[in-house]
């Protein structure tokens, strides 16, 4: 099958309960993505605890685009294109800091970090026609919900809140475990390079089918070492008739809810080191709230996904950074929770309960999706399916208005390429006011 | 070299019956290590004969357990209340990044989670390692440091590691390490490990070997 891939129509490669291999290995579809996809939709950049100051900024990209996020002296978040308007040059070459203005290192053109041009070096070098207001930095639209700061060229998109619909509900109840408390990341990330298209990360972030057979390892481990009962068993045996189910959250977002499938956090967690120090400290210092306490130190039990770079796991952020076709970045931003009625030894466990997953986890999931790339590049294979529960009869309408389905419901896949065929074809909204 | 590491009788088994507890990782643990970020930043001095014999002897046999796979052996070197750290920093020291008990790392094991990752290891069904990794451990520049903690013998070096996965290129990984030694009954154990490579910030393409 060739692909006209100058064409903006893609609608043959995305059938009921399948879609074409190519849009997995398709430069030219990749270009198109990263252009209308990423900045053609609310897309995350980075939260707002990254940075926290006036002044502070971080530096990001949106799918290949190098952007600046900062925060303004009156605490106001600005996207930036990271390119000077003179000759292109990027303008801010550090991971994160604190400035009011970024300078050009090639000429010393200055920008505000609200992304005025400030200042042009020997200014009487350039004629009357020379306007400085029209040189700014290229800017996006930005919004930001409970510290989550989302940028897009779109201008016709709703506010965020509206567009993250039913997410936005199921964020707060991630935020709000320990009401009150206040999210940090700044507290490292685990970040891992895969061989393999942005696209088969997030087809798995809400695949409830996987886990008891892609972490055979981990499941295997567990139950040698400790028997039954701890982290995941959940994923074991018919999932179908387990209590966990998949969403629709709406504009490509997905949501795996586990929640019901735990009864006590803390005592059905994974192994810890630090374990039972601090399981004692924390007992000691909040007595009736310690058993609350110790379960937000596990994972939340919810995979809440927002297209297409965003995935909220268990206690971490995952954020998708496209490479190239075949080659990813998944940065996993550890957090902390800062509360004054929290003792931070909940945070001490915390930092060694994100590790475990990255460890016993994603690895054996990454190297499935290298191996999906590897298979995908067969040209005489052509479609990969996505239809499993799409005619059970299973789904129906629950949590929050929510198009639901039993774990195994390939339902996510079907919503992620819904949202993906209605970006990919609107156009190149490019547009950085 | 006054242990016997090669000895068998050190099987999978004797790791699935070890400590499943996790106890002395706490406050007190946190502030060694972050007094052994301070002390790795100090002036070292080359090996004696002696030391030699001793540190260096057992490093470079730490190094040939791992290129061998032979990881239960291997986590016989370490003592009862031992860590295996990996930050996920560079520039290290930095007093707030290099810091495990605010920051996630790249590998953070005490000894349970240390025996974890062997039983996983072992599985035989963990997909980041089939096929396996194999690797080339080499290490240079031991130096020994001083250290205010009586009893304790720390050693630092330089190393290069590469590991070829069968499909895969093949991965260089370079920087320095900290061994922290302690007699145990009699025994040189190492008690602390600390890997601290070059390219500790950036993305990496599947660390589930031990470096």
């Amino acid at each position: 099958m060739s692909i006209q891939t100058s064409s903006p129509h893609f609608d043959h490669l995305i059938e009921a309960g399948r879609v074409h291999r190519t849009l997995y290995t398709d430069g030219d579809i990749f270009d198109l993505e990263m252009s209308r996809i990423f900045g053609g939709t609310w897309t995350f950049l980075a939260h707002a605890s990254e940075l926290p100051k006036p002044n502070d900024f971080v530096r990001k990209r949106l799918g290949k685009r190098p952007v600046i996020v900062t925060r303004d002296r009156d605490g106001n978040f600005h996207g930036l294109l990271n390119r000077c308007t003179h000759r292109g040059a990027t303008i801010c070459r550090h991971d994160e800091g604190n400035a009011r203005r970024f300078t050009c290192p090639y000429h010393n053109w200055s920008f505000t970090n609200t992304g005025d041009l400030a200042a042009v070096p020997i200014e009487d070098g350039y004629g009357p026609a020379f306007d400085k207001q029209e040189l700014g930095l290229g800017k996006l639209r930005v919004e930001s919900y409970r510290g989550f700061i989302f940028g897009t060229f779109n201008t016709e998109l709703p506010d965020l809140k509206t567009h993250l619909g039913p997410s936005a509900a199921l964020l707060d109840e991630w935020l709000d475990r320990w009401p009150g408390a206040e999210l940090q990341l700044r507290r490292g990330q685990t970040k891992f390079s895969c061989a393999g298209n942005w696209k088969l990360i997030y087809d798995n972030a809400a695949d409830g089918y996987h886990p008891g057979y892609s972490h055979a390892s981990l499941l295997r481990m567990r139950k040698d070492r400790y028997g039954g009962g701890v982290d995941m068993q959940w994923a074991l045996g018919n999932v179908d008739e387990g209590l966990q189910t998949v969403s629709d959250c709406g504009n490509g977002g997905t949501f795996i809810d586990q929640r019901a499938e735990i009864k006590r956090f803390w005592d059905q967690s994974a192994p810890m080191p630090g374990e039972s120090a601090y399981e004692r400290v924390i007992k000691e210092k909040l007595g009736d709230k310690a058993d609350a306490a110790l379960d937000v130190v596990m994972g939340s039990g919810m995979n809440l996904n927002i297209f297409p770079n965003l995935l909220i796991i268990g206690n971490q952020i995952q954020v998708i950074e496209p490479q190239s076709v075949n080659k990813t970045h998944i940065n996993w931003y550890a957090t902390a929770l800062v509360a004054d009625d929290l003792p931070d030894e909940v945070n001490s466990l915390r930092m060694r309960l994100q590790e475990d997953f990255p460890s016993f986890g994603e690895p054996d999931d990454l190297a499935n999706f290298e191996e999906c790339q590897i298979g995908l590049e067969i040209e005489e294979v052509e479609w990969v399916q996505t239809g499993r529960h799409l005619d059970t009869g299973k789904e129906y309408i629950g949590a929050k208005g929510m198009l639901s389905g039993p774990v195994s419901d390939e339902l996510p896949l079907r919503v992620f390429w819904k949202e993906w065929l209605k970006r990919i074809e609107q156009g190149n909204l490019g547009v950085a006011k | 070299m006054n242990t016997d590491p090669m000895q068998d009788g050190f099987t999978l088994e004797d790791i699935l019956r070890d400590t499943l507890e996790s106890t002395y990782i706490d406050d007190a643990y946190y502030a060694k290590l972050r007094n052994d970020m301070q002390e790795w930043e100090g002036c070292g001095t080359v090996l004696n004969n002696e030391e030699r014999h001793a540190y260096e002897s057992l490093i470079l046999h730490e190094n040939w357990l791992l290129d061998r796979r032979a990881f239960e052996k291997w986590y016989q070197l370490y003592s009862r209340e031992c860590v295996y750290w990996v930050p996920a920093v560079g520039d290290l020291p930095d007093a707030e990044r290099a810091d495990p008990q605010r920051q996630v790392t790249i590998a953070f094991d005490d000894r349970r989670r240390l025996g974890d990752r062997i039983v996983w290891l072992r599985t035989g069904v963990a997909y980041s390692q089939l096929p396996p990794s194999y690797t080339s451990h080499v290490s240079t520049a031991f130096v020994r440091l001083p250290s205010e903690n009586a009893g304790e013998v720390k050693i630092r070096s330089q190393f290069l590691i590469q590991e070829m996965r069968a499909g895969h290129e093949i991965q260089t990984f370079s920087g320095w390490m900290g061994h922290v030694f302690i007699k145990e009954d009699g025994v040189t154990k190492i008690a602390r490990k600390v890997v601290c490579l070059l390219d500790a910030p950036r993305n990496h393409h599947n660390l589930t070997f031990l470096l």
